[in-house]
């Protein structure tokens, strides 16, 4: 689960790291009243979880109150990636120099956590050549001070400016360790001319499987209905660009799926993956669930029967596609039982194949216009 | 650390056996030919779950049964307990079915066997099956399964079923299968799984079944290549058309910027000399092509 701007801030502000005076507002004339109170120039930043907020425009140096309230206006309207703006956090601008990065994330591939740190920050540093940054290896226990020491030293910082670092990232650290964080980010560092520091912007990603130890962080309502429907019943669900609603048991066959879509010409209409088993009730909410996905011109159901019957499963698929018209149905069920399953479909309107190529093949062709 | 893998009949513990997914999961092992001799669940000692005795604790189970291997159905946030309860008892095989364990309760199990010497495949993995020796430490669907040559390992379920499923059809039977799991992090790495088919004299070829999402796969290639793997490797990546920065299905199955990408795991694979298979179904001509 990532956390919006404000919500990481305000952690980071519980931790003990230095973060600018700033105020959130849900409207324009809130978002007046905080720019009255944090003084001009200030920022107003729209709060939203996709990445490329500033390539959209979404932070704006405002100068004048009129200017303020324009942005303010254009920023609540603002889509990013499809997402609209939460909230506006109004935030105080300050002159500083250095912009830093500093990082606490999970390494999978070495399977421990590592802080990562550079002394240029900003938007392009995830583009930097990956012995750009320093990294040292975070225990489980904790970040000694020797090892915050070591970073600091690594990247060149000597006196004042290295030990408010050291300090920043062992606040870093502790939050990402106490609250199951898998990533803690503060990009851009700002460094003043004085050496102190200031974290103007955070991102951080919580251990969703952690959340029960957490449960202060309740998970917003998803923008999706569909989405909030589909977290209900346990499946995993993404909304996708395309017309062929893919439907399957496991996430592996159903990415697989897309992959065999994608390679006929077409586009998927969403991942939803209903989990290993295929028990019949699971089938049909997942098929009820599509098929109130207004983009789906086909739907595509793969399913691997294992240790469940496919008779099961077909009269499941039977059941919903009978009680309710919707897009064509487009079947591979493999399994126990298979003969005596696709006879049970034979003259319901679903479209029955044996393997996952031709069904594929079949929905794709159906879901043209 | 080595597979210390039980032989034919040895007995074997299920912990969480009194759940509903724990019953239904000991029953199939039982119906495979796996000897479940005891289950674990605290405080339901003295009940008896598929014909098989439960105990309140794995010290217990092990006394009685001198099981070495475990089967865990545990729900996530026991299951870091459980597997330190397991390996103090002596446990040194442990499958780890349950999902949505916190990544930091799964590094500490990591630390756990590095110390102990007791290895545990998974968390969120569909388990380990030896057709060979009727050993089945999992939830996969047996008839999938047969005995023969081929080392399968994947990252999916369904698809490792899916997968053994073709290459069953085609003749072409598994000395073994087992699955990493899908979460970001495994406690057994592919890297490891490639050591085990390298000295196993049954292992003529190996199917990796990949996913987008973290590196394991290229360094899977790496040590390919490190080693001079000396048998044929085919692999498939499930993922090649996912978007970016969503978490499909698995919680590990999420591409950032350039890292985890398909393109990428493909081509390191391809560059170690493996075969990539662009669907499932091509799979089993691939190993067969290979002998």
């Amino acid at each position: 689960m990532r956390l919006f701007e404000y919500e990481g801030k305000e952690l980071f502000s519980r931790y003990g790291i230095p973060i600018p005076r700033s105020k959130l507002a849900g409207d324009v004339s809130q978002a007046l009243s905080a720019v009255d109170e944090i003084g001009l120039p200030a920022f107003i930043k729209a709060q939203v979880l996709s990445g490329g907020r500033g390539k959209a425009g979404g932070v704006v140096l405002v100068r004048t109150r009129d200017e303020a309230k324009m942005e303010a206006g254009r920023l609540l309207a603002l889509k990013v990636g499809g997402e609209p703006t939460r909230a506006l956090l109004v935030e105080e601008a300050s002159v500083h120099g250095e912009e830093m990065y500093v990082s606490v994330s999970l390494n999978r591939g070495r399977r421990e956590f590592v802080a990562l740190a550079s002394r240029s920050g900003g938007t392009e540093v995830e583009s930097q050549a990956e012995g750009a940054m320093a990294e040292v290896p975070v225990p489980l226990e904790g970040l000694s001070d020797a090892a915050a020491s070591a970073l600091s030293t690594e990247l060149g910082l000597s006196g004042r400016t290295s030990s408010e670092f050291g300090s920043i990232l062992l606040k870093l650290e502790r939050l990402s360790r106490e609250e199951e964080c898998e990533l803690a980010e503060i990009n851009p560092l700002a460094v003043h001319a004085d050496g102190s520091m200031v974290a103007l912007d955070s991102k951080v990603v919580l251990d969703d499987n952690a959340l029960f130890r957490h449960p202060e962080f309740s998970q917003l309502p998803p923008e999706d209905p569909l989405e909030g429907e589909a977290a209900r019943y346990g499946f995993a669900f993404v909304r996708l660009d395309g017309n062929v609603a893919v439907v399957g048991n496991g996430a592996g066959l159903v990415l697989s799926t897309l992959d065999l879509v994608a390679d006929a010409g077409g586009r998927a209409a969403c991942f939803l993956d209903l989990g290993g088993g295929a028990q019949r009730d699971r089938v049909e909410a997942a098929l009820r669930l599509v098929r109130g996905l207004p983009s789906a011109r086909a739907i595509l159901v793969n399913i691997f029967g294992g240790i469940t019957r496919t008779t099961d499963v077909a009269e499941g698929l039977r059941a919903v596609v009978s009680e309710h018209p919707m897009a064509p149905v487009f079947a591979r069920v493999s399994g126990a039982e298979e003969a005596e399953a696709r006879a049970l479909l034979s003259g319901s309107g679903i479209h029955v194949h044996r393997t996952a190529q031709e069904a594929v093949l079949a929905a794709v062709e159906g879901a043209k216009p | 650390m080595t597979f210390e893998v039980p032989e034919e009949g040895d007995p074997v513990i299920v912990q969480g056996i009194t759940g509903r997914y724990g019953s239904l999961h000991a029953g199939l092992m039982l119906g495979y030919g796996t000897n479940v001799a005891a289950g674990v669940t605290p405080g339901r000692g003295g009940q008896v779950v598929e014909g098989v005795p439960v105990f309140d604790t794995v010290k217990e189970a092990v006394e009685r049964t001198g099981a070495r291997a475990s089967v865990l159905f545990v729900p996530a946030p026991a299951l870091l307990s459980a597997v330190e309860e397991a390996v103090e008892a002596g446990i040194r095989l442990l499958v780890a079915i349950t999902e949505h364990v916190p990544i930091r309760d799964t590094l500490k199990t990591i630390r756990l066997c590095e110390m102990s010497g007791a290895r545990v495949i998974g968390p969120n993995t569909p388990g380990i099956i030896l057709p060979s020796k009727r050993l089945k430490l999992g939830i996969m669907p047996a008839p999938s399964f047969r005995d023969g040559g081929v080392a399968l390992f994947s990252r999916s379920g369904t698809l490792m079923y899916e997968v053994s499923d073709a290459l069953s059809r085609s003749a072409l039977g598994q000395h073994v299968a087992l699955g990493v799991g899908g979460d970001p992090v495994n406690c057994t790495t592919m890297t490891e799984c490639l050591d085990w088919a390298a000295t196993a004299d049954e292992v003529r070829s190996v199917v990796v079944v990949g996913e987008i999402g973290g590196d394991a796969e290229e360094r899977l290639a790496e040590h390919i290549v490190a080693t001079g793997f000396p048998k044929p490797v085919v692999a498939y990546i499930a993922g090649r058309s996912a978007p970016k920065e969503k978490h499909m299905g698995h919680a590990g199955a999420i591409v950032y910027g350039d890292y985890g990408t398909a393109e990428s795991k493909i081509a390191a694979l391809r560059r170690a000399g493996a075969r990539v298979a662009m669907t499932t179904s091509e799979i089993p001509t691939l190993v067969s092509s290979t002998r």
